[in-house]
């Protein structure tokens, strides 16, 4: 999507990387499980360019061999990157392990041999089955008046028809999970980390807001469960809690990344231990009220410039409801104690979890 | 650009091929460059030099603070700094750190130290109607850290596991290795080896670190910046009130400058399966930011190796294909003179590759120098990118500070884009030769080298 379109482009000299540069943007895409984005932060003065670029590549993408071979050693280097953390590698052997079937148990940067072997044709079909005006959103946000910013979009998205065929679902369904799954991870590192994963519900649904303020009351802070049980007594460098919350469906995540002389074993007896104690005490409201005034102060501190905003916005048009950034601060608001228990009880079962050890083999 | 939040529209309408727009206004004022200086109000209270910048933005403050209290200073021994910088959260004389935490979480305050090279940092962020308790709460951890012997056992061993930690990263590994290749002993760039490091953890005291405190905090050299929701009258008493009757603090180190090597160096940090290498190359400039030169060095780096357009990113990455990243920056100048450096990652099959095209447009760019279009270009990148940054609370502060620290007066935020317009082709070009010598040049690289087979498990 950088290498140009048939109206920009690096020889005409104004690709998107050449216009937005010089218009001083600071500019990127990210691709994410549901949904990639291209986004630019700038002045409201070059905007109309951007949008005429944006608009361009949607359906008037240059995509030649030879650009997708010099990119293929782009990505997998970005891949590579990505495998130098053991945290990382981790994470995505117990996501494969956690979702069997759903295209979730695939990574977002994909397999190695994928990115290797894909051909541009393939390339194409993506492009072509997914790159269209009905499955997209534009946002703007900024010191710009809405008819003003409509009417860009109207003028340069407005004559790019319907994709010709509905853009397709996904039908896979993931079966019900039959027991707990571990995984195992050696590889030469210094420290080892645990994972426990348990899939909850998608983005959208009535039990996200409490799975959250849970994931908070676990990990957030030094008077959370995990920081007092672990860190606090030197069996962990950190412990965080937390749900990755997608359109499909999520998983609620557990870690710990152990002190030296930390025994796996210990430190996954406490972690559980601690969901347990939840499940069976439940929370005190303090906790709660506590998550509940974070958050406030969160989103106000998430208005604090353009960028802070859109991308949260974005996240939930990805989830599949915008009007989520307005609401769900007060769907938060309203989670009460006994709330929090029953996710836990309902979801953070231990024959629905996926249990993963980063178990270091001594390397100098 | 300074943007509120206090009036705002959201817009929702499909049309064309049905694609969505959401529209969010946000009524914004804008700064023009000149004016932020003339908002500024800069005063000493209680001997810190403090630097408030009121925003349009609703309930939000942000800071961004700094004294004297890093690594550098430590000469005894290198790990009291760090740990004592750990030690100010995990409680004070009158409270216990749960304590502490809990009336900050209570409200969502952020309130967080960090220890680098030569400064002790201090971010902070709350609610306007939270911004007293968490001053009173900064002031209480500065001035009266509990500094008991439980939490500093706690504090080696988790400092000494970040060691431990940071010993299998190849960014780290890379870092360490070029400031100790282009850094003499005693400069405070030069960063301490992962041995050095244990050893000084391993043998720190509580009276060392007693000691430190008391040597290096205090209000002396220490800055304060806050950005935001500002009621800039009720902020003056209540950092009087906090701080009044403190005393103390030490200037910044500064050292000789460092000269570039004489000889060319070619350093591998071996480290087993990993499956990128990182490259670091570059040079001792003998520069600080604020001395003449620095900005047409600057401006002739980021030609070379800022963002997507950079001759780095255009060839070794775009065209080539050898890397996820590549660029080329000035760094670690603030306080004393720094270096300038490329940074990329290679797979371990094509790092040779990669390296010949890097040393090919590094041989090609201090050659030849860079193109008028070229630079002209660049400029409005600088200028606009910069003003993008300071369009957040956050990115304000952060700027304001290091203006202060470089020893700048504060209205080089207003003049940076008239500096960099007034930059020639020949000062670029001229800077680009005097500070940098592609034959005496430090390479790290850091990874599993020469071991493609284990690196692609």
């Amino acid at each position: 999507m950088f290498k140009g379109s048939v109206h920009f482009n690096d020889p005409a000299g104004n690709s998107v990387k050449q216009y937005l540069a010089a218009h001083g943007a600071v500019f990127n895409a990210t691709t994410s499980y549901d949904r990639t984005h291209y986004y630019a932060t700038l002045g409201t003065q070059s905007l109309e360019g951007y949008v005429a670029i944006e608009a361009d590549r949607m359906r008037n993408l240059w995509l030649h061999d030879a650009d997708k071979q010099a990119e293929m050693t782009v990505v997998r280097n970005e891949f590579e990157r990505g495998k130098n953390n053991p945290n990382n590698v981790l994470h995505e052997e117990v996501q494969a392990a956690a979702f069997m079937a759903y295209p979730y148990h695939h990574s977002v940067i994909g397999w190695k041999s994928d990115i290797e072997k894909v051909s541009v044709e393939q390339l194409r079909s993506f492009y072509d089955t997914f790159y269209w005006p009905n499955n997209a959103t534009v946002s703007i946000v900024g010191d710009i008046e809405p008819a003003v910013a409509l009417a860009l979009v109207m003028k340069y998205y407005g004559g790019i028809p319907r994709s010709p065929h509905p853009i397709p679902e996904v039908v896979t369904e993931e079966p019900e999970q039959t027991g707990a799954r571990r995984v195992t991870v050696n590889k030469p590192g210094q420290l080892g980390s645990v994972e426990i994963a348990y899939k909850v519900p998608s983005a959208l649904q009535a039990d996200l807001p409490a799975l959250e303020v849970l994931g908070e009351v676990l990990s957030n802070g030094k008077n959370s469960r995990l920081y007092r049980t672990l860190v606090d007594e030197d069996l962990a460098l950190e412990a965080g809690a937390g749900v990755e919350s997608l359109r499909a469906a999520g998983i609620f995540v557990v870690t710990a990344d152990l002190s030296p002389g930390a025994a796996h074993e210990k430190v996954e007896q406490i972690m559980l231990a601690q969901i347990e104690k939840i499940k069976s005490e439940g929370v005190s409201a303090d906790e709660v009220n506590q998550v509940i005034h974070q958050y406030r102060a969160e989103q106000a501190y998430g208005r604090d410039g353009t960028d802070a905003v859109i991308s949260d916005l974005n996240e939930w048009i990805s989830a599949g409801d915008w009007t989520q950034y307005i609401r769900y601060p007060d769907s938060i608001a309203r989670v009460t104690p006994a709330d929090v228990q029953r996710v836990a009880r309902q979801y953070l079962a231990v024959n629905q979890s996926t249990t993963g050890w980063y178990v270091p083999e001594t390397s100098k | 650009m300074i943007i509120s939040t206090s009036n705002h529209f959201f817009g929702s309408i499909r049309f064309g091929g049905c694609i969505s727009v959401g529209v969010l206004m946000i009524m914004a004022s804008i700064s023009h460059a000149a004016d932020i200086s003339k908002r500024i109000v800069r005063t000493s209270i209680a001997g810190i030099d403090v630097i408030a910048y009121p925003t349009d933005i609703k309930d939000v403050v942000t800071i961004a603070g700094a004294l004297p209290a890093g690594d550098a200073l430590a000469t005894d021994n290198i790990a009291i700094a760090s740990l004592t910088g750990m030690m100010l959260d995990k409680g004070t004389e009158s409270m216990d750190k749960f304590a502490v935490a809990k009336q900050l979480d209570q409200v969502g305050a952020q309130l967080h130290f960090r220890v680098g090279e030569q400064a002790l940092s201090i971010r902070a962020r709350s609610l306007k109607a939270d911004l007293p308790l968490v001053l009173r709460i900064m002031a209480d951890e500065l001035r009266h850290p509990a500094l008991s012997a439980g939490e500093f056992a706690k504090a080696k061993i988790e400092f000494s596991g970040s060691v431990q930690q940071r010993t299998d990263g190849t960014e780290y590994r890379a870092a360490e290795a070029f400031s100790r290749a282009v850094f003499p002993a005693g400069h405070p760039n030069r960063q301490p080896s992962i041995d050095e490091w244990h050893s000084a953890i391993d043998n720190a005291s509580m009276a060392e670190m007693k000691k430190f405190h008391e040597q290096f905090y205090g209000p002396a050299h220490m800055v304060l910046v806050l950005v935001g929701d500002l009621d800039i009258p009720k902020i003056k008493a209540e950092i009087k009130k906090d701080f009044g009757g403190w005393s103390g603090g030490l200037p910044y180190r500064s050292a000789p400058k460092a000269t570039a090597s004489n000889t060319p160096v070619d350093h591998v940090v071996f480290l087993a399966a990993k499956t990128s290498v990182t490259v670091l190359a570059g040079e001792a400039t003998g520069l600080q930011f604020r001395d003449s030169d620095s900005l047409p060095l600057r401006v002739g780096m980021a030609i070379f190796g800022s963002g997507f357009t950079s001759r780095l990113m255009s060839t070794v990455r775009d065209k080539e294909g050898l890397t996820y990243h590549i660029g080329a920056s000035i760094a670690d100048d603030t306080f004393n003179d720094g270096d300038w450096r490329i940074n990329a990652t290679f797979a371990p099959s094509l790092l040779d590759k990669g390296m010949a095209s890097t040393q090919r447009e590094l041989q090609r760019w201090w050659k030849d120098g860079v193109t008028l279009p070229e630079l002209e270009a660049r400029k409005n990148d600088l200028i606009g990118s910069f003003q993008v940054g300071l369009a957040t609370t956050d990115g304000m502060a952060g700027t304001l500070l290091s203006t202060a620290q470089r020893g700048l007066p504060l209205s080089w935020v207003d003049d940076y884009p008239r500096s960099v317009e007034a930059v020639t082709l020949d000062q670029v070009n001229g800077a680009i030769r005097r500070y940098v010598d592609p034959g005496k040049l430090v390479i790290i690289r850091a990874g599993s080298v020469g071991d493609d087979a284990a690196a692609s498990r």
